[in-house]
């Protein structure tokens, strides 16, 4: 988020380099762990992350540049009082690698997946001082549907950012993960255990 | 995870000791090898994933040992209380040096506003104030006049904002600050805080007459046994220590004179404001004396921000209690330092005092327009807490007014109907109802407030047909509208019109916070301007009809019936209220246009996405107002249809802006005993003045230049942009 406290050396690669892939196995666990470990402050036990890869892995993408792991993107989706949503949990790039349009891939592609899953629309949550994931959810098409007060740990405000698709005939499609209950925004945040980004 | 192995084995013990009789349709059985099975397949961060393990359970898992998860880790320190206190970590005295005692409890002090304040500004209690040992046991200071005083006003005065908030109650920002289990807190004990207080102060207030009577020379006046034994300290120590002192009395006398129903305690509570503030300059001024001796007595150093002195204060440990602190991961908190501790019960005490200053208008606009100014201010919970229990108690406005009798008032109907049979009638219950509810609404931090404005729309709308089918009902068909003979008929028709006026300001209000909360983007300017346009119009409508009938109720009161008419049309004027919604409409239509001019004649502003439309961000953005049909046939196509043909040079001809100056000028005679509505028309000439001249620049220049960059921004009034236009 502060790639211009220390500036980071960026990495010289062309965007046809980077090749990315849907979530693939056990082994690409430690590798998004690593990445979100790094990047956010928030602690996720594992369980958090094995929660999401193994119910939702076609929601999940890796960037890589050669063998190097350097963004990742981790999400959900499930019924939310009547409608069926996507959830975006975890969204990060390394620092060499920011402003290259990786994250916007990554985002795009997990929601082409869930709008093709019949989703009606996905949801998110960023930190109200994150400028980079607002402008560039923004672009995405979200919006900034409320303002949540000190969500986060250190006591900043959050935006939960919404994205609608437009309407389309309710989709009969057998979808996974539809009994899984999500009680991850109901308006009562379970306390102090909120996602930090994302 | 390690000790997931021990786990359950734990849990089958406990089974076997407490016996737990079995269920309905289960017995217990010994799974010991079962899981021991389990575990050998279970490799480390493993998961069985059950159909009800939801993302809450997940987030809820700890990894043990983990230190950002596991509260109850062994962090190296004390174990409880008890351990802390008996290796010394909360001595009494803190130093057979009697200075340094002194010293050392100043810093207390200190530490504890700092805690405070920390506490008030959103984190647990039992991370903040009772990290403080002494707090813990109180009883342990007994021996100790001075510390024993200070802990127990600290210790009343929680009890005392923990009942103010917990009582005005209206939202979960309050869980956390009102858990206080585990901790030593509860009334009994709080009696006689202050008589303990006087009399500490007394002694004070002796050493340091006798202090300064020995440096003018003097004999000592009494007999008193000096404070501390550095006599040329003697006088900065008894001073340093009386602010702190007098501070917390005047503070806990505040807090009680404002529990006092119907705002009776209000002018003494203000006398105490003022006292706290001026008890708050002693103690900043203080620190400079503090700073001095501690760098004398004991210098090691390190300077803290918590303490004036900038020493480490004793006996504070935030970790002995954080196992009761909460289920979750202790939050990593950092206190608030003491000058911003300072500067916090500062804009506290200004805060309160602003509604201990309120004269507890009977008029509900009023009490609406002061709930918003006061929020403008951006009061933290316990001052909101405050101005709630003013406005509702025992389900009165004030504690005092009947909600009906409100109601009759607001709806501009006479005094002498406030005991009419219809305040019986089931919606008008559940009317007064809402009403306390949007008082209460109003108090809570604006991010949550919008939300439940938005909420509450629909329930407007929907009492809103309940009434008319009621009042339909009960009274017949309203066709007969002139005939206000009949006072049934006439109360149901100003109570309808009163009821749309406030549904129509709770929307309007509910899209201006946006602007506040920083949640439409320059994309969404141009709907968003477009929507509040609309709604204010109805707004304005709904008030003048309201006025009108009031205008119409106050004429009868004097005169006979047939001079009314003509008195209306000769005394009639467009009133002020409106006036004011008209400066609004004015500026909500001119940048409405002007956006859309931009929109449509150099393609700005449009902020397509490739996932959705505008049609889908109007949907999401209005959702609210469109459910409650706030106002009916309002869609995306009526304000696509309304933005089509805007153009620049349409606006040159028909300037809104100018309209809204102009409008502006001459309602500050209107207003002039009111400063805050006269700084509202500045701003609003201002915005319009700045608009009017970037609309020269941009015709001028001529829509099609790229070179222009055109910008919004809030340079003049928090909801209405200015543009600002730059060359690249
Ligand atoms: C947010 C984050 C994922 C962005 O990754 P990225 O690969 O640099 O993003 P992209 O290159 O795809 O950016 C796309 C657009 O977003 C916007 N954007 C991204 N970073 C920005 C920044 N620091 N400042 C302003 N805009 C920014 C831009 O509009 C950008 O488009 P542009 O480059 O054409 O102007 C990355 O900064 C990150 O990992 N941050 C830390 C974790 C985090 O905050 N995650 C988001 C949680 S909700």
């Amino acid at each position: 988020m502060e790639d211009t406290k220390n500036e980071v050396e960026k990495v010289a690669f062309e965007a046809s380099e980077i090749e990315y892939v849907s979530y693939g196995g056990e082994h690409h666990l430690p590798l998004i762990m690593r990445l979100v470990d790094e990047e956010l402050s928030e602690p996720y036990s594992i369980f958090t992350y094995r929660y999401f890869v193994y119910l939702w892995p076609q929601l999940c993408f890796l960037a890589f540049h050669g063998d190097r792991c350097v963004g990742t993107v981790v999400c959900k989706m499930g019924d939310h009082r009547n409608t069926f949503r996507g959830y975006i949990a975890m969204l990060v790039v390394i620092k060499p690698y920011r402003g290259r349009g990786i994250a916007s891939e990554l985002v795009t592609r997990s929601i082409e997946v869930m709008m093709e899953s019949g989703c009606e629309e996905v949801t998110l949550e960023a930190e109200v001082t994150n400028k980079g994931a607002l402008a560039l959810y923004g672009r995405l098409g979200f919006i900034r549907a409320k303002r949540l007060f000190r969500y986060y740990l250190n006591g900043v405000d959050a935006f939960r950012l919404k994205l609608l698709f437009p309407h389309r005939p309710p989709m009969l499609a057998n979808w996974e993960g539809n009994e899984v209950q999500c009680s991850d925004d109901s308006s009562k945040q379970y306390q102090g255990l909120p996602f930090e980004c994302c | 995870m390690e000790n997931e192995v021990e786990k359950p084995q734990q849990g089958i013990e406990m089974a076997e000791t407490l016996s737990i009789p079995s269920g309905e349709g289960s017995v217990w059985t010994d799974v010991s090898s079962l899981i021991a099975a389990a575990c050998k397949d279970l490799p480390d961060g493993e998961l069985i994933h059950g159909g009800n393990f939801s993302l809450f359970a997940a987030m809820s898992a700890l990894e043990i040992m983990d230190p950002k998860m596991d509260s109850g880790i062994d962090n190296g320190r004390y174990h409880s209380i008890d351990e802390a206190i008996e290796n010394g970590a909360a001595p009494v005295p803190l130093s057979f040096d009697r200075t340094v005692d002194a010293l050392c409890i100043i810093d207390i002090m200190d530490h504890l506003l700092a805690c405070e304040a920390t506490w008030h500004k959103g984190h647990s209690l039992a991370q903040t104030v009772f990290s403080c040992l002494y707090l813990l046991r109180l009883d342990r200071t007994s021996s100790h006049a001075l510390l024993h005083s200070y802990c127990r006003v600290v210790h009343a005065t929680c009890n005392a904002i923990i009942s103010v908030v917990s009582d005005a109650r209206t939202h979960e920002e309050e869980d956390l600050f009102t858990m206080a289990y585990g901790l030593p807190l509860g009334g009994e004990k709080d009696d006689r805080c202050l008589s303990n207080l006087n009399a500490v102060e007394e002694t004070l207030c002796r050493q340091l007459r006798a202090s300064k009577a020995l440096s003018a020379k003097k004999m000592a006046v009494e007999d008193v046994e000096p404070l501390q034994t550095n006599f040329d300290l003697e006088e900065g120590f008894c001073k340093a220590l009386l602010c702190r002192l007098r501070f917390r009395k005047h503070f806990y006398h505040l807090l009680m004179c404002m529990r006092r129903p119907q705002g009776r305690g209000f002018d003494l509570a203000r006398k105490h404001i003022s006292s706290c503030l001026s008890e708050l300059e002693r103690i900043r001024i203080s620190s400079e004396f503090l700073r001095l001796v501690a760098s004398k007595i004991c210098d090691d150093g390190t300077l803290v921000r918590t303490t004036a002195s900038g020493r480490q204060p004793v006996g504070f440990d935030a970790n002995v209690n954080i196992r009761s602190s909460a289920p979750a991961p202790p939050r990593a908190i950092r206190t608030l330092s003491w000058k911003m501790a300072l500067e916090y019960f500062e804009k506290l005490l200004h805060d309160l005092d602003i509604i201990c200053s309120f004269s507890l208008d009977p008029l509900l606009e009023n009490v609406l327009r002061f709930t918003v100014q006061f929020q403008k201010l951006q009061p933290d919970l316990v001052a909101r807490a405050h101005l709630q229990l003013l406005l509702i108690q025992d389900g009165k406005l004030y504690g005092r007014d009947p909600i009906f009798a409100v109601i009759c008032r607001a709806a501009a109907l006479p005094e002498a109907v406030k005991d009419h049979d219809m305040q019986k009638n089931e919606f008008v219950v559940q009317l007064g109802q809402f009403v306390i509810n949007l008082l209460k609404i109003l108090c809570t931090n604006v991010a949550w407030q919008r939300r439940k404005l938005g909420k509450i729309l629909q329930d407007w709308r929907i009492i809103y047909v309940q009434l008319e089918l009621a009042f339909r009902k009960e009274l017949g068909e309203f066709s007969n509208m002139s005939n206000d003979e009949n006072l049934s008929m006439k109360m149901a028709k100003y109570i309808l019109i009163w009821v749309e006026e406030q549904a129509y300001w709770i929307a309007s209000r509910f899209l201006l916070l946006g602007f506040e909360l920083d949640l439409y983007s320059s994309g969404e300017y141009c709907m968003v301007y477009w929507y509040i346009y609309v709604v204010l119009i109805k707004l304005a409508e709904k008030t003048h009809f309201r006025i009108l009938a009031s205008f119409d109720t106050a004429k009868r009161k004097g005169k006979k019936k047939r001079d009314s008419l003509m008195d209306l049309a000769r005394d009639y004027q467009i009133p002020p209220a409106v006036l004011l919604l008209q400066c609004y409409i004015c500026l909500a239509d001119g940048l409405t246009t002007m956006l859309a001019a931009l929109r449509n004649e150099r393609k700005a502003f449009l902020s397509p996405g490739p996932f959705n439309t505008e049609h889908e961000r109007f949907i999401q953005h209005f959702e609210h107002l469109q459910k409650a049909c706030m106002p009916d046939h309002m869609s995306y196509l009526s304000f696509k249809e309304s933005t089509a043909q805007a153009s620049l040079s349409s606006l040159a001809t028909h300037n809104h802006f100018k309209d809204a100056q102009r409008i502006a000028r001459e309602l500050k005679s209107s207003f002039a005993h009111d400063p805050d509505r006269v700084a509202e028309l500045r701003h609003i000439e201002q915005v319009a003045e700045h608009n009017s001249i970037a609309l020269n620049v941009i015709s001028r220049v001529g829509a099609l230049d790229t070179t222009l960059k055109i910008s919004f921004e809030f340079t003049y009034h928090p909801y209405f942009a200015v543009a600002v236009v730059k060359r690249s």
